[in-house]
């Protein structure tokens, strides 16, 4: 076939037309921010970077050592947080451990926690005198702590850990729902143990979730700065991240860019090998014949198992949660000495007390940014899940075309990795003059909002990508003989099939949209008001009690988010189950 | 000498229409207001100033401090036909905006607040992002290296402090080559000079110190100071052998303040911090106090700076608004220069009484930097660092 008949055969296939429309805007809010990245490093600006950071008396302070803390700490969340995530998937999902309805809830939270207030919780348990300051729990207790424990890689990793397990939980949770009974009942049969059947049959066909989750906590544990910066700092442990930070707040974004490529490079490189392990096998585990997901029976493991579970969730939502909420409450910042106080909620003016700034409920700014917040987390979640499933059926239904596919998979998994100040600038650059006809959007909300679904693109693909792999072919072939067009199929069958998918990418979106600061941060103008960006202006004047009683407000908005959005999850699959009941 | 490191900010925002093919979108800045006019601003008396500035009715500023809040509300009521749109950001954010907008000619701030004033001098002067305006009102109060190469009013300080409750006789330290002995391992915290720009500015305040630091390494040690290998001098040796006696680097200042400054520490580090954060010491239960006497130098004093960008579109309001942020005619800069005026920050104007319950700049001992001389030694000593981890 020559090049010319496949184009003329692909230009009548509306999967490929959309192929180009979702390469289109991929190349616009992530491809360009990139290359400008990439532009940034080299020429004459750029004053020789890559050379200061590949081959120089600086690289293995620059490069090498925070490479290999990046890959310790990307690998070592990737990893633990997707067993524990899968783990507990598993328990609240097919098990009969007692309480898994309230485990669920919990194990979706963390994820709407800031890592800083798990990182404060490890803190205020496991700090020793290495920095001197006030000790933690253990060490007032008058039990040593190792400066292993207390800082740099092990603290970092389970920081993490505890942080965004949830990512891997929810994907695979939704995964789970949707393996039929029909599967584990034949597994059965063969004889196998129920334990073996979990492990050798359940876990295998939730291996696209698996991999996704694992992609997502692999790319936020490498790109996450404030952790490694707390915890690893005081014993020299660095991040790539640590360093790019650096460099940019230091004012040599050349030597930033380079570090933020390099990081793309190995999340390139992931992605890749991700990719390799999936390659050309079927995980489709919706069809024509849906039976009702079955619950493992324990037995014996019902309590261990339970009890595991239950410690995970309270170790890492509850207690950062209380942690969280008490250090709003704290006359002293982080500390018990001072005894406790309501002023930072809602006093009036004392000037004896932080400069004389009243509690944050009498603010009237508050309230405005929490609308602010809201819409804009809304928004990106819609604009980001429709972009991201648009990009994940294309992927799907161009099986063939590898290229386009790795390209829209790279495009959509790198914009974690793009620091946001950088990203920020970039859209700056894009929008800040006006386009032909087109007015300048910079100093709009709108510009803040393609920022952020630029932004938060993996979240949305990777959901979708997961979701959409598990319906089999046989549903949209057998769609295809009603004579229903790719659209009305897509509509009608593969994206009722997938909501919860989508729910639940829009939830992620919608929860690190509200707490990002580091992509808004260059857009926002005080017509845009936003909590995160009140957070950031308290922390940075040391007024830690208002900013984290802001962060707890943004908290609690994500929990609220995560509830509603599985009570409408749940709703949707207790319909669905009866539809799906087998006649 | 080597000069500055240039250091691909503006090539961020530069390169990208050419990354999309969209070259043509760039434009010359455009002269909205009268930003690039022939207008002699320092000609125009203050009467006129307001006159234009209210003609003009708005002034957007970008403050790397919250108190720009206080700043908008006195200044609204004192010139209420003027509103002041003010946005807060860190210092390194502000300077990346700015140099993004300038280079995208877009909206943009017309006064810009900012420290950081090594990173300001070499990228947004140098580029002609920012301009340069001295109220006349107050120039003959300023000293010369407050007024240029951009007007500064006020000057903070990143100095050596420590726990007061343990050292109830005064400093703990006489010298500061005393940190690198063995009695101070693990003692010494400071934030990664690294990662922080004004941390950045101490160290390089040291390198060009040198021959003061290896004074008081004699006097210290009793014999000349000896440099090992690739240490160019007195200043970097005393930072290689800090960080060799096992100093603590953090994140953030206010892990410094906790750090050295907690009560009921028996024995407490010292640590490189901002002498205003005293005030918190009630609020926080903290004990910390500035080491002022120690030799050569307990740190340094450094601007916070105001200019006007090039691109402005409120070109008077900005200039009016600067003046007001300069204080008034009080001897302590009455409700314009309120927010500023706290003990341990230090006001740049000889006739503004310097707040009281600090102690004086001249007692106090620290080096007042030099923004141009740190803005080329800088990326050295930044490199340096990177090489004794």
């Amino acid at each position: 076939m020559t090049l010319l008949a496949r184009t003329s055969a692909a230009a009548r296939r509306p999967a490929a037309w959309l192929a180009v429309v979702v390469l289109a805007i991929l190349v616009v809010l992530v491809a360009a921010p990139l290359a400008a990245l990439v532009g940034a490093t080299i020429g004459e600006d750029a004053d020789g970077a890559w050379g200061d950071v590949l081959a120089s008396p600086m690289s293995s302070a620059l490069l090498w050592q925070p490479l290999a803390g990046s890959l310790l700490v990307g690998i070592g969340t990737g990893v633990l947080s997707t067993l524990v995530g899968a783990f507990l998937a598993w328990v609240v999902v097919m098990s009969d451990v007692p309480g898994r309805r309230a485990i669920g809830v919990l194990a979706a939270i963390p994820f709407a926690l800031p890592s800083f207030a798990i990182a404060l919780a490890w803190e205020s348990v496991f700090r020793n005198d290495l920095i001197g300051g006030s000790p933690g729990l253990l060490v007032s207790l008058g039990v040593p702590v190792p400066d292993v424990l207390a800082w740099g890689p092990v603290p970092v990793v389970l920081t993490l850990v505890a942080h965004y397990y949830s990512l891997s939980f929810v994907l695979v949770a939704a995964a789970l729902a949707n393996v039929g009974g029909d599967l584990v009942a034949a597994a059965e049969l063969t004889g196998a143990s129920r334990l073996r059947v979990a492990g050798r049959v359940v876990i295998p066909v939730v291996t696209p979730a698996v991999l996704s989750g694992f992609l997502l906590a692999f790319a936020e544990g490498v790109s996450n700065f404030a952790v490694p910066a707390l915890l690893g700092l005081p014993v020299r442990f660095h991040t790539l991240s640590t360093r790019l930070y650096g460099a940019i707040s230091t004012g040599d974004a050349a030597r930033g860019s380079v570090l933020s490529i390099v990081l793309v490079v190995i999340a390139g490189l992931i992605l890749l090998a991700g990719g390799r392990m999936t390659a050309g096998r079927s995980y489709s585990t919706i069809t024509g014949k849906a039976t009702r997901a079955r619950m493992t029976t324990t037995g014996g493991w019902r309590w261990p198992l339970g009890g595991l579970a239950w410690i995970v969730v309270a170790a890492t939502a509850i207690v950062p949660g209380i942690v969280l909420a008490v250090s709003t409450v704290l006359q002293r910042t982080n500390r018990l000495d001072g005894g406790l106080t309501l002023h930072y909620w809602t006093g009036e003016s004392d000037p004896g007390i932080s400069h004389g700034m009243r509690g944050v409920l009498r603010d009237p700014a508050v309230m405005q940014a929490l609308g602010g917040t809201l819409a804009l987390g809304v928004t990106v979640a819609l604009g980001a899940v429709v972009i991201g499933t648009l990009a994940a059926q294309v992927v799907r239904s161009l099986p063939r075309a590898r290229l386009v596919g790795g390209a829209i998979g790279l495009l959509s998994y790198v914009p974690f990795l793009i620091p946001g100040v950088a990203l920020g600038a970039a859209f700056i650059a894009l929008f800040g003059a006006p386009v032909g006809p087109f007015g300048s959007l910079y100093g709009t909300f709108w510009i803040i909002v393609l920022a952020g679904v630029a932004a938060s693109l993996p979240f949305a693909f990777q959901t979708s990508k997961a979701a959409i792999g598990q319906v089999s072919g046989e549903l949209d072939e057998a769609a295809v003989l009603t004579g229903a067009s790719g659209m009305r199929r897509f509509g009608r069958v593969t994206l009722p099939l997938v909501s919860r998918g989508l729910v639940n990418g829009g939830l992620l979106v919608f929860v690190t949209m509200v707490r990002d600061l580091s992509v808004v941060v260059l857009l926002v103008t005080p017509a845009t008001p936003l909590l995160s960006m009140m957070t950031f202006r308290y922390a940075s004047e040391g007024f830690a009690q208002q900013a984290n009683a802001i962060t707890l407000i943004i908290a609690v908005v994500s929990v609220t988010a995560t509830l509603v959005a599985r009570t409408l999850g749940d709703g949707r699959d207790a319909r669905r189950g009866q539809d799906r009941r087998p006649a | 000498m080597h000069t500055p490191r240039r250091t691909g900010r503006r090539a961020l925002a530069a390169l990208l229409p050419l990354a999309l093919g969209l070259a043509a979108c760039s434009s010359e800045p455009s002269t909205t207001g009268a930003g690039d006019d022939a207008t002699d601003w320092d000609a125009l008396g203050h009467d006129e100033l307001v006159e234009r500035a209210e003609a003009e009715g708005e002034v957007v500023v970008y403050a790397f401090t919250s108190r720009i809040a206080s700043i908008e509300e006195s200044f609204e009521a004192e010139y209420p036909g003027i509103d002041v749109v003010a946005s807060d950001i860190s210092s390194s954010e502000l300077i990346t905006r700015l140099a993004a907008e300038h280079a995208a000619v877009s909206a943009t701030a017309d006064v810009a607040y900012v420290s950081d004033a090594p990173v300001v001098v070499s990228e947004l002067l140098a580029d002609g992002v920012l301009l340069p305006y001295v109220p006349e009102r107050v120039a003959d109060a300023l000293p010369e290296e407050h007024r240029t190469p951009l007007v500064a009013n006020r000057l903070s300080t990143k100095v050596l402090m420590y726990n007061e409750e343990a050292h109830p006789d005064g400093p703990p330290v006489s010298n500061l080559w005393e940190l690198t002995e063995p009695e101070w391992s693990g003692k010494v915290v400071l934030v990664d000079p690294n990662a922080r720009g004004d941390y950045l500015d101490l160290a390089t305040e040291l390198s060009l110190r040198a021959d003061e630091m290896s004074a008081a390494y004699e006097e210290h040690a009793g014999a000349p100071v000896v440099l090992d290998e690739g240490v160019a001098d007195a200043g970097l040796q005393f930072l290689k052998d800090l960080y060799a006696n096992d100093a603590v680097l953090v994140d953030d200042t206010d892990t410094v303040n906790a750090a050295v400054g907690a009560t009921g520490q028996s024995d407490p580090p010292v640590g490189f911090s901002s002498s205003s954060d005293r005030r918190d010491n009630a609020d926080e239960g903290w004990a910390l106090q500035v080491a002022s006497g120690v030799v050569p130098s307990p740190g340094i004093v450094f601007p916070a700076l105001l200019g006007v960008t090039a691109n402005a579109a409120h070109p008077a309001a900005a200039r009016l608004l600067i003046d007001y942020m300069m204080g008034d005619e009080t001897e302590t800069g009455g409700i314009a220069y309120e927010p500023f005026y706290v003990a341990g920050d230090y006001p740049t104007r000889t006739d503004v009484v310097p707040p009281a319950g600090a102690i004086a700049l001249d007692e106090l001992g620290a080096w007042q930097i030099d923004v141009e001389a740190t803005a080329e030694r800088r990326d050295d000593v930044a490199d340096f660092l990177l090489t004794i981890q």
